[in-house]
């Protein structure tokens, strides 16, 4: 498929008139730039405004400002119907009253294809999807991963210039979750149809994007790989929404040359970090659960508060001067396991200490 | 941060432009506001104008004067009222036994309190006012016949009462059965676990939270009763009521003025009655609608409750079916009351002096069918689907033509399209449109029902799979609600064979209906005419129905209950 474009989004903003003649900011003047063939993923707690800009794209909501670019084309103007835009709905919204096949044929006969034409494309989806032989089921007499099938072949099918997931797989069950993201990644990447995809699951969007933009309250709070999100996180609610995270107040004693010294938990340490801080600032250190660990002897002194077997890993709760963190230790079965009470020794993976404000 | 903050307006119109840019969607909401205004609000208009401007066209309040001053026409207004009090109280409770005994008790034949409560629908509105003076008449069987009683006299309040009563009850039991059928059972079980008796969850926990259905139904029995045309003018005798005054005044004495005044002062009882109902009342309803079936309840099989409460309707059910067999019988009847030997001499006197209003009444019926099926789900459509300025006033117009009594709504089609632009008085489009904007509400309400149960995201499927608004609806919209769409098809049939209240101004030499016909034969006294009348008008309206529903079950639809 070779008319896969870019998408632009400028200064996109959305006002809804709420109730007393309050204003209820949806999205404030956000700006995104995607790549023709980049799969991004829009990430934020509900009501952060993330469907909200998807809806935008598809032209269900009107911006109340800003505009909109498919490839080189203003796109602002026109209705759902007129845009090359493909979604998946989060309720699957297959029509229930067509069988599968015409389900996929829907907007191919909406395009007056040739017969020819619509059942060709129709069976080269469905052999792409793997649902080969469901022509005539009825949408209800599919299980609720097939269905999400069909809704990804129904928009696959229009061949548009931008696919748009609306938190396609909150519907399925866990490992089918984990199963459906990896075969829409398969298929994505296989088609190279640039994809726009909203969830709340931040491990979903970890393994099925390019980029990924967390949101909150109707703006961008980073845009980044999903590693760069991880590993450097731009505030601590990135670092919070992302995995889970210990924030941990710090104060910064020197700056110089891109190396920030810090006094963490009564230890002097020396990182380099682009957070722009000054000497004698209060800041925060982001440290993941995975990056500590815990043993009999060191410099941080610390109380075991709770320690519960997960399978994979041992989870511990510490406290530390008063402050409690969250410790993750892997491959539990091949190491000691501390029980809750137990006074033992933390240390911290230097290279995972991330500075914000 | 921001520069300037939009306003209101502005946002708002930031909504109102995705309807701007679907230039089929704006032309419907045009077309159909415009079709409101002129076929409802114009006359309404026109019944208030001239109630309130005398010949010279100055404000005067002469006529509300002239009217009121009359002892009568107040007696009539309080008849009205006490009238619609009493019924609606008896007519709820009665439809409460019926919803309690269908939604709780573990009894047979369910089946014949739908048939109930379909009855009133498909036979003329005053069918059960003449089979109660067959019974209870001068020359009834059980008065005269059977308890010998000479000059019975059944017109009046009594007979009036009883007989709107057993015509308005299924629309409380309807509504009802629905709520109480809705509530789920986990609550009565967990006030049973709690330690309280079945009366004691019956009081503390299932009547509360229909209470608010109580009064709905209350009220919506009120309005019926207050614009119900028919029956008063069949066996009110001297007890009348404000909606066959209002046809009286204007067209037995010949003071339209009079009328209108009149027909103001009954409109605005119904539209209080309706905003009350619609605004008030029905707000507070604590049962939702999920739409997810909860668990099936565990109905009531202790001897008590099925003595006191299936046994009564059970009598009431039967007593309501012989009244309606009653109809059929006496067609075939020589002389009522006098020669009981069968004949089949009033069917051909209907024969004798002509099919016309039976084949007039059909064909406009069938005429208006379509048109207000289609026009009804493409209201609901907008109501439910689109927002748009006036989006409101849509819906409360079109839902407002429930309220609105027929004899008001008659004299304002004879009042508004006399004279040019729209001059059609006396002929059949002036029928079919009062038919069209009649039983519209219905079908809406039916559609806006059906629609609700359906997810928004399906059609805004289609839309993004390149449907403009227009085959959105027809590929995606009506076969969703296809259900309720001829639902609304055949209710609306069934609604414009049986109507009369409105149709009674409308009537004229060229065009006479089926109704009508019937009650100039009551009138006259010629009760087994009128019975056969009554009897071809069913077997008309359940053929066509059974043709219809039989068409349907072969393309897979159901036709479900519309509620009346």
């Amino acid at each position: 498929m070779t008319k896969t474009k870019s998408v632009q989004v400028k200064d996109l903003e959305k006002i809804y008139p709420g109730q007393d003649g309050k204003q209820i900011v949806a999205v404030n003047k956000v700006s995104i730039n995607i790549k023709p063939g980049e799969f991004i993923t829009l990430l934020g707690p509900s009501g952060c405004g993330k469907t909200t800009i998807l809806r935008m794209i598809a032209g269900f909501e009107i911006p109340t400002g800003g505009s909109i670019f498919i490839g080189e084309d203003n796109i602002d103007k026109l209705p759902p119907d007129k845009r090359d835009t493909a979604m998946v709905f989060q309720s699957y919204a297959l029509f229930p009253h067509l069988d599968i096949f015409n389900n996929i044929a829907y907007g191919l006969k909406i395009k007056k294809l040739s017969k020819d034409v619509i059942k060709q494309k129709v069976s080269a989806i469905l052999s792409l999807v793997g649902l080969e032989g469901m022509e005539n089921r009825a949408p209800n007499q599919l299980s609720g991963g097939q269905q999400q099938r069909v809704a990804l072949a129904r928009a696959l099918v229009m061949e548009p210039a931008v696919l748009l997931f609306d938190e396609p797989l909150s519907n399925l069950d866990a490992k089918l979750r984990v199963y459906m993201r990896n075969e829409i990644h398969k298929i994505q990447r296989k088609v190279g149809i640039t994809s726009i995809y909203v969830t709340h699951d931040q491990s979903e969007a970890m393994s099925i994007s390019d980029k990924i933009i967390v949101m909150r309250h109707g703006n961008i709070e980073q845009i980044g790989t999903p590693l760069e999100i991880y590993a450097n996180p731009a505030t601590a609610f990135v670092a919070d929404f992302i995995g889970i995270a210990n924030i941990v107040p710090a104060k910064v004693l020197a700056r110089k040359d891109g190396i920030t010294t810090i006094n963490l938990l009564g230890l002097i340490w020396s990182k380099s970090s682009s957070c722009d801080v000054q000497s004698g600032d209060d800041c925060k250190i982001v440290l993941r659960p995975e990056c500590l660990s815990l043993s009999h002897s060191g410099e941080i002194k610390a109380v075991v508060t709770s320690s519960v077997f997960m399978g994979e890993s041992q989870d511990y709760t510490i406290s530390v001067q008063g402050i409690s963190l969250e410790v993750k230790e892997y491959n539990p079965c091949n190491k000691e396991v501390f029980a809750a009470g137990s006074e033992i020794f933390l240390s911290i993976d230097k290279l995972s200490i991330h500075i914000i404000k | 941060m921001r520069e300037h903050k939009p306003t209101m307006f502005s946002l708002k119109w930031n909504e109102m432009q995705k309807i701007l840019r679907d230039p089929i969607l704006l032309l419907t909401i045009i077309f159909v506001g415009i079709a409101l205004v002129i076929f409802i609000v114009w006359p309404l208009y026109s019944v208030l104008s001239q109630s309130f401007l005398n010949a010279s066209g100055t404000f005067t309040l002469e006529y509300y004067q002239e009217s009121l001053k009359h002892a009568e026409n107040i007696r009539v207004l309080l008849n009205t009222i006490g009238l619609g009090l009493f019924v609606s109280f008896f007519a709820t409770a009665i439809g409460f036994l019926f919803a309690y005994a269908d939604a709780f008790l573990k009894i047979k034949y369910k089946k014949l309190f739908n048939i109930i409560a379909i009855l009133p629908i498909i036979s003329p509105p005053f069918a059960l006012a003449m089979s109660f003076i067959m019974l209870f008449g001068q020359q009834g069987f059980i008065s005269k016949v059977l308890l010998g009683i000479k000059n019975s006299n059944i017109y009046g309040f009594t007979g009036l009462a009883t007989v709107q009563i057993l015509t308005f009850f299924p629309i409380a039991y309807l509504v009802l059965s629905g709520l109480l059928k809705q509530i789920d059972p986990s609550l009565e079980e967990a006030s049973r676990n709690m330690g309280a008796s079945r009366w004691q969850t019956f009081k503390t926990v299932l009547l509360p939270l229909v209470l608010p259905g109580i009064a709905n139904s209350f009220l919506l029995v009120f309005i019926q009763t207050a614009a119900d045309f028919g029956n008063p003018m069949v066996i009110g005798g001297n007890f009348n009521t404000m909606a066959a005054q209002v046809y009286l005044q204007a067209m037995g004495n010949y003071d339209i003025k009079g009328g209108t005044a009149l027909a103001t002062v009954l409109l605005t009882l119904s539209i209080l009655m309706f905003v009350l109902q619609k605004y008030w009342v029905g707000n507070k309803s604590y049962v939702t609608l999920t739409g997810k079936p909860s668990r099936v309840r565990e109905l009531i099989n202790d001897k008590f409750s099925l003595i006191t409460i299936g046994i009564p309707c059970f009598l009431i059910s039967a007593f309501i079916l012989v009244l309606y067999g009653l109809i059929p019988l006496g067609s075939f009847v020589n002389l009522w009351g006098i020669d009981y030997t069968f004949t089949t001499r009033h069917y051909i006197y209907i024969w004798d002096i002509g099919i016309k209003p039976i084949i007039d009444t059909t064909i406009l019926s069938l005429i208006s069918m379509p048109i207000t099926g289609i026009l009804g789900m493409v209201v609901a459509y907008l109501i439910v689907r689109k927002k748009f300025l006036g989006r409101g006033l849509i819906e409360f117009t079109s839902l407002l033509s429930l309220a609105i009594p027929g004899t008001v709504i008659g004299m304002g089609y004879v009042l508004a399209y006399n004279e040019p632009p729209l001059m059609l008085t006396g002929t059949g489009t002036i029928i079919v449109l009062s038919f069209i904007f009649r039983s519209m509400p219905v079908g809406i309400r039916a559609g806006v029902a059906s629609l609700q149960q359906i997810d928004p995201a399906i059609e805004e499927a289609a839309q993004d799979l390149g449907a403009n608004t227009f085959q959105v609806f027809h590929s995606v919209t009506i076969p969703l609600i296809k259900s309720a769409f001829f639902s609304g098809l055949v209710y609306s049939f069934v609604r414009s064979m049986t109507a009369v209240s409105a149709v009674i101004f409308l009537v004229s030499a060229s065009v006479n209906l089926l109704t009508v016909a019937i009650m100039s034969q009551v009138d006259v006294g010629r009760l087994g005419v009128a019975a056969a009348y009554s009897t071809v008008l069913i077997g008309i309206v359940l053929f066509v129905v059974g043709i219809l529903t039989f068409l349907l079950s072969k393309i897979g639809v159901s036709v479900s209950e519309v509620q009346g």
